[in-house]
């Protein structure tokens, strides 16, 4: 069960992809694409992707070399739709607080700068486990590169919003939450696969990123069907005060 | 090997703070109740006195080196304190604000938004100010402008006037100690 090519296998490829269509609609239906372009790209394009690449994995007349030159392709777009949508979180979460704008653009510069230093030097400490078959290697060691990259910027985006306590709304959060935790859980799978570490075991890491992508779906499914009100509210009694104190305060402010 | 074991010990802490972070915003609704509180009355005119230039200039022609340096740092801690007690009033303030934010009145909504982006502001003066404070710690005989706090504190009680008088006209919200 827990195998390449058992029922288990196929459906994790491809129940996060038949729900990511649904959504995708969902998406467009409701007029969210205005909001999450790039998160609405990404959705659909990994779809398209992951059904491409299930169709040439157990299609006999596509060679392997090709499957890993597609699979590589993809890598790339889908990683530049994935940052494109963490952007979009970055961008909605601080849109409305101009106070903000500034010091949010340069700490997530200088944050993706520094990350895109540390995952080229782990990219490069990393071995080519497999000589005769590189590219497989370099596909892994680019999966790594990407999610350290992404893993640190959604970090990033949860401390920023926790420091400056900002309110998420509920969809927003959805998509964090969901990247957060892809992003986490494939840094490690990729980096245990690109060490060239746990080579009989590799069908059971596969099953785990299936496996926590389609929970990832399903959160994000979740997000988007529930209604959009902020995700924390209170309804907060302000205390008794005394006002003279204050306006003479801001008098005396004022005659400064 | 050592790497992939690095890589995965990052990847399972930056999952629990983003859980932690996550979990802790489900709980600010319960938590919330409670926010008004949590604000310290903070007294203005002595914070001004603590970051006055021209008292650092007298106790520096008044005192031998060594005890401007002494007495300087203590001066510093406690205007630390001061910065810091702001620093957490701003977040109750964001906290009260967005909860405001949904109100229908659009007058308070406004006021509440003003009161949000000023609180995020005050946040992030304090955070700028807190790093100069222990950079000058180390360096007693630095200068330090704590000045814009004070303004951007001053600025917020207005903001938060406003909006305790627009949700409640009969309780405004004070954020500091008049003298």
């Amino acid at each position: 069960m827990l195998q390449a090519h058992s029922f288990l296998w196929h459906y994790l490829w491809l129940a996060p992809h038949v729900l990511q269509v649904a959504l995708a609609i969902l998406i467009w239906r409701r007029g969210l694409h205005k909001l999450f372009p790039f998160f609405l790209a990404y959705t659909i394009f990994e779809a398209i992707e992951e059904f491409t690449l299930y169709g040439m994995d157990i299609s006999p007349t596509i060679s392997g070399e090709t499957y890993w030159r597609a699979l590589y392709a993809g890598l790339i777009i889908e990683g530049l739709l994935r940052f494109g949508a963490i952007g979009e979180l970055f961008l909605r979460l601080l849109r409305p607080w101009p106070a903000l704008g500034r010091l949010g653009n340069r700490l997530i510069s200088g944050t993706g700068a520094v990350l895109v230093l540390l995952a080229v030097l782990a990219a490069a400490y990393a071995p080519i486990d497999n000589p005769q078959h590189a590219i497989i290697s370099r596909a892994h060691i680019l999966e790594q590169t990407l999610f350290i990259i992404q893993c640190g910027l959604v970090l990033f985006l949860f401390l920023f919003a926790a420091y400056f306590r900002l309110a998420w709304n509920n969809r927003t959060f959805g998509i964090a939450l969901g990247l957060g935790i892809l992003s986490c859980e494939h840094m490690a799978t990729w980096a245990v696969m690109a060490s060239g570490a746990l080579l009989n075991r590799r069908d059971l890491l596969d099953l785990f990123n299936m496996a926590t992508y389609h929970v990832c779906v399903l959160i994000w499914f979740y997000y988007f069907l529930i209604p959009n009100g902020p995700a924390t509210t209170s309804a907060v009694p302000l205390p008794e005060n005394n006002l003279a104190i204050w306006n003479r305060e801001l008098e005396r402010l004022l005659q400064q | 090997m050592t790497l992939a074991i690095v890589l995965v010990i990052a990847a399972v802490l930056a999952l629990a703070a983003i859980f932690r972070i996550a979990v802790s915003q489900s709980l600010q609704v319960s938590r919330g109740a409670n926010l008004t509180g949590q604000i310290q009355a903070l007294d203005v005119e002595a914070f001004r006195n603590l970051v006055n230039p021209a008292e650092d200039d007298y106790l520096r022609r008044r005192l031998p080196s060594a005890r401007f340096r002494a007495v300087r740092r203590q001066r510093l801690r406690a205007m630390a304190a001061y910065v810091q007690a702001a620093g957490q009033n701003a977040v109750v303030l964001v906290r009260m604000g967005e909860a405001a934010l949904a109100s229908g009145d659009p007058r308070t909504a406004e006021a509440a938004r003003q009161l949000v982006n000023d609180a995020l502001l005050l946040r992030r003066n304090t955070t700028l100010v807190f790093v100069r404070i222990y950079i000058a710690l180390a360096w007693p005989n630095s200068g330090l402008a704590a000045v814009q706090v004070i303004d951007r504190y001053e600025h917020l009680n207005g903001s938060a006037m406003l909006l305790g008088r627009l949700q409640n006209p009969r309780a405004p919200l004070r954020l500091s100690v008049s003298p």
